[in-house]
């Protein structure tokens, strides 16, 4: 009788100091982003709440803040040691954060972790190790008011520069207050010279770089490319208000019919349909140039993920990190985000059953992601600084010669 | 005396005309932004513009009062506010009476002190002012929203108090004094009561600034429990979707009670009305 | 003036039963939260701030900050860039100041008659106080909707026959100064209304009293007593708006952001953008104090004005 009270009380304080022990190993990993308030609401909590089942002793705290910050406050975060640790990050901010030392280096959490990174369908390395890892990519085709089209006579989709100046030309109508197409060149978020102006050089095969150096000043691709927009701004084929307008004006001005043409984020397809049920629209590539029949590059923002450096628990924050790019979430995460996933064995299932973002997958499968600005220092700063002499030129008080080399001038001295 | 009617006529037409104007001046973007609330985010941007149409409704009232978070982020203003106005009109009445009745060695520095450290843009200061309060282990609580908008406040605050007590006689000081009264008396019983309109301003001039401050309440919150207005607003602009009717519903509702507190206190405008008349 | 001798006289014996030294901390006491708080929320970020100014290599970088002397500020006031937010921020300013004076004591001038009654008086308060009840980043946002080429206000004046086509008032590189201008100046003359409302209570009424029975009309009354009694006031708004409109940043940032190229850049958001897209903090640092020294010497000159009002 005594040896078994002794023994039970050895197994409760076994077992006491074992949970004693595993509580004190309880890890909260906080996890900045701008993602929550973008999905259905409760989805990503979900998704937290899943990867703490599937690893007790690790909790998520998910904290939230608007897009428009989250750059400004993960500088600050870094700056005072606050920083959360794991954070989302746009590829315009990595080499930045980077010679801030605020992200760590993947490339040797990997290999600690023993991860097998060929799943990933896209890794950005600053001096060949990985800072970021896009989880899902937004994909910027254009998009289509195929009433204005049909009603403007224009009878296929554009593929190639000349029939999208043709078209755009057909639709625009003053009087009606229709135009053919629509620029976003503000100064606020210039986001407009990554994915309006410049995803045409690159829609076309060709670079803004040489060598990993700006090349504007003789670069026949950006010259045509600023070309074919002057021509058609000259024309008066743009919406009005070019210079002031932000991607939310681009997109309100087609959800309502005014403009015929845009070229836009995926994550769009949705609000306009909710917006607007009856706007009847389609997605295609972006033009090339008429001479062109390479593969086309596909501007693309995505929403990635990266660690703090000075973060205490960086091997549970690179679990985290793993179960957000594994195939099967991804897939889910994709869906919920109307994006197409950072995991190349992901296959959202939109892609199945909904024709529109069949059609957005094709132009992506058919091309591939570009987006020249990852990864470069200062890419909002160099997006602005072609930016405004792009606006004299484009009103006539700056020839090209002259933008192109003030644009270069400007962004060969973040390049030393 | 018989010119007197007509000029009282004229006048009162000018004036009312006047308040009209401006109210109109004031009024119609307000209205606009009423209506907006009620319209859908489409309508909101169509052509050609209507104050009210087919899509009127008052979805994004409901949606965000019955979204915890939006309430949380009302109260969290609210208070921190009303905190705020009282911290500040205490600090700042003492501090004002002291430099209106007194005269002490350091009383010009110190008033160029207190106007010029409001004079580094807020940009600048906000790493090392938020680094500063993480020291302090103010992060992410009401106290340091609260100290920091004091520190905005204040010189102003000060400024005020000290103009208002200066226009009020020093013999209301003196009665006290041959009383047997000490300083405390003086500005409790005497200057503060009387300065009624002076410490309104300030009170509504200080509700104010808290009440609208995104830069430092988003740098120096973190949970979405401590966050306030400003920053839900800014919440509702994502990367992707933007609720614009919401954004108007949650300002709108927002500003009705600061409309009614305000409505509350304006009377005391008329208080001082009897302050020239003790000098008599 | 002979009052003060006497009150001065009256509080002499006080003196001796208090205590030089009690009596003259006093002031201090009253004092000391304030110099508390502005001490260590003030100072001590500003003092961070300045040293940053005489560094490089501060925050962003991985390398250990380097000492770089006046090379920032060099650097800045050589810069072609500031030059212009410089001149934007300064007409964007006095602009503002001027208007807002103006609106700020008709307003309540208007808000203070003897022509209506209280009621009709508190309605129309609450009307004209709207404009201060909205936080920055909405007011940006209602007006960019409002002065949308496909808004509200051009259809209007396109209905009213004032303009022939869609103006582009933010998109527009010589409109746009006059539109952000206006919009600050309709945001912020709640400001100077208020106060002016506060202030006109405390214009003794014998003084109006005795301008009556000398056979002055409204006109004269509002401009040889009103105007003067309110001096001090207009003085301290006047500088304090000065100084807080050359730091206005959210509201130009989310209406145009600094453009058209640069044609609204203030110096807020070219310190900003140096700050947080360029990363060059010991730069924007300097130019913080460039801007404080600016706002200083405003300063001294108001405080030199009140020694002189006062005596």
């Amino acid at each position: 009788m005594k040896k078994l009270i002794v023994g039970l009380l050895v197994v409760v304080t076994l077992i006491a100091t074992g949970s004693a022990l595993t509580a004190q190993e309880t890890v909260t990993l906080e996890f900045a982003q701008w993602w929550e308030p973008e999905l259905p609401a409760g989805e990503f909590r979900a998704l937290m709440d899943e990867f703490e089942a599937q690893n007790p002793g690790i909790t998520v705290e998910l904290i939230s803040g608007p897009y428009s910050t989250t750059r400004d406050q993960i500088v600050a975060g870094a700056a005072t040691g606050t920083m959360a640790d794991v954070v989302g990050l746009d590829g315009a901010w990595v080499s930045d954060f980077v010679r801030q030392g605020s992200i760590a280096n993947l490339t040797e959490l990997m290999a600690e972790a023993g991860y097998d990174d060929s799943e990933l369908a896209a890794q950005i390395q600053i001096d060949g190790s990985t800072y970021m890892i896009p989880v899902v990519n937004f994909v910027y085709p254009v998009f289509v008011n195929l009433d204005l089209l049909e009603a403007a006579g224009v009878e296929s989709l554009p593929s190639t520069r000349s029939e999208f100046a043709a078209a755009a030309s057909a639709l625009t109508d003053p009087d009606n207050n229709v135009y053919g197409w629509v620029l976003p060149l503000s100064m606020e978020q210039p986001n407009g010279i990554q994915n309006d102006v410049m995803s045409w050089v690159w829609a076309s095969g060709g670079s803004m770089l040489k060598d990993g150096r700006p090349y504007l000043v003789g670069n026949e691709d950006v010259i045509s490319a600023v070309e074919f927009i002057k021509s058609l701004y000259d024309e008066g084929v743009i919406a009005r208000g070019a210079f002031s307008l932000r991607e939310q004006d681009k997109v309100e001005e087609f959800t309502n019919g005014r403009v015929g043409m845009m070229i836009s984020s995926l994550a769009h397809i949705n609000l306009i349909r909710e917006r607007n049920p009856e706007l009847n629209f389609a997605i295609t590539a972006l033009p090339a140039a008429d001479d062109y029949d390479g593969p086309r590059g596909l501007p693309y923002a995505s929403w990635g993920i990266g660690i703090a450096e000075n973060s205490e628990h960086k091997a549970e924050a690179w679990k985290l990190v793993e179960f957000l790019l594994s195939a099967d979430v991804n897939s889910r995460l994709a869906s919920i985000a109307n994006a197409f996933p950072g995991n190349v064995n992901s296959t959202p299932d939109f892609v199945q059953t909904d024709e529109l973002f069949a059609a957005a997958f094709d132009v992506f499968q058919a091309g591939y992601l570009a987006n020249e600005f990852t990864g470069l220092p200062v890419a909002e700063q160099l997006m602005r600084e072609f930016n405004e002499p792009f606006q004299l030129y484009l009103d006539d008080e700056m020839s090209l010669e002259e933008f192109l080399a003030t644009a270069e001038e400007a962004w060969n001295e973040h390049f030393e | 005396m018989s010119k007197q009617p007509e000029n009282y006529v004229l006048a009162k037409a000018l004036t009312i005309v006047g308040l009209v104007l401006g109210a109109l001046f004031a009024g119609l973007p307000v209205l606009w932004m009423l209506a907006s609330s009620f319209k859908s985010n489409t309508q909101i941007f169509a052509y050609p513009p209507r104050l009210i149409d087919e899509s009127f409704s008052f979805g994004p009232y409901i949606a965000v009062l019955t979204d915890p978070e939006k309430v949380r982020f009302f109260f969290n203003s609210y208070l921190v506010s009303a905190l705020v106005t009282v911290f500040t009109l205490i600090v700042g009445i003492l501090a004002g009476y002291s430099f209106s009745r007194y005269d002490f060695r350091f009383k010009k520095t110190l008033n160029l002190i207190i106007i010029g450290v409001q004079s580094v843009p807020p940009i600048t200061l906000m790493i090392p002012y938020f680094g500063l309060i993480v020291v302090l282990g103010l992060y992410n609580t009401y106290w340091a929203l609260i100290l920091t908008y004091m520190v905005f406040t204040l010189p102003y605050a000060i400024i005020m108090m000290t103009g208002y007590f200066n226009t009020l006689p020093r013999e209301l000081d003196e009665a006290v004094m041959i009383d047997g009264g000490t300083s405390f008396t003086i500005l409790w019983r005497v200057l503060v009561p009387i300065s009624l309109p002076g410490i309104v301003s300030v009170g509504v001039y200080t509700f104010m600034l808290a009440w609208n401050e995104f830069l430092f309440a988003l740098t120096l919150t973190r949970t979405t429990d401590m966050r306030t207005v400003p920053i839900g607003i800014q919440l509702l602009m994502g990367q992707h979707s933007f609720e614009w009717n919401q954004m108007m519903a949650m300002s709108v509702l927002g500003s009705l009670p600061v409309l009614l507190l305000f409505l509350l206190f304006q009377r005391y405008f008329i208080a001082g009305m009897s302050a020239g008349s003790i000098k008599g | 003036m002979g009052n003060a001798r006497v009150s001065k006289a009256l509080i002499k014996p006080q003196k001796a039963t208090r205590g030089r030294r009690t009596r003259q901390l006093i002031p201090y006491i009253y004092l000391s939260p304030t110099i508390l708080l502005l001490i260590v929320l003030s100072f001590i970020p500003i003092a961070t701030v300045f040293y940053y100014s005489l560094m490089d290599n501060v925050i962003i970088t991985n390398t250990p900050p380097s000492f770089v002397g006046l090379d920032n500020y060099r650097e800045i006031l050589s810069n072609r860039h500031f030059h212009q937010a410089l001149s934007n921020t300064l007409i964007f300013s006095v602009a503002s100041v001027i208007a807002h004076l103006i609106l700020g004591l008709a307003f309540a001038m208007l808000l203070n008659t003897r022509f209506l009654g209280p009621t009709a008086k508190a309605f129309f308060r609450v009307i004209y106080i709207l404009p201060w009840v909205f936080t920055a980043s909405i007011i940006a946002i209602l007006w960019r909707l409002l002065l949308n080429p496909n808004g509200v206000v051009n259809y209007l004046l396109i209905g009213m026959g004032f303009a022939s086509t869609e103006i582009e008032w933010l998109g527009s590189r010589q409109l746009a100064l006059p539109a952000v201008t206006f919009i600050n100046i309709w945001a912020g003359y709640p400001f100077y209304m208020v106060s002016f409302l506060a202030g006109l209570q405390g214009i003794s009424a014998d003084l109006y009293e005795a301008g009556k029975i000398d056979g002055a009309n409204d006109f004269q009354l509002f401009r040889f007593i009103t105007l003067p009694q309110l001096k001090p006031i207009i003085v301290s708004l006047a500088m304090l708006d000065f100084i807080w409109t050359t730091h206005q940043f959210t509201l130009i940032w989310m209406t145009t952001g600094g453009g058209p190229v640069r044609a609204t850049e203030m110096l807020s958001t070219f310190t900003y953008k140096l700050a947080f897209t360029s990363y060059q903090f010991s730069q924007a640092s300097a130019t913080a104090m460039i801007i404080l020294a600016i706002t200083t010497f405003v300063a001294v000159f108001y405080v030199r004005n009140q020694r002189l009002a006062n005596e």
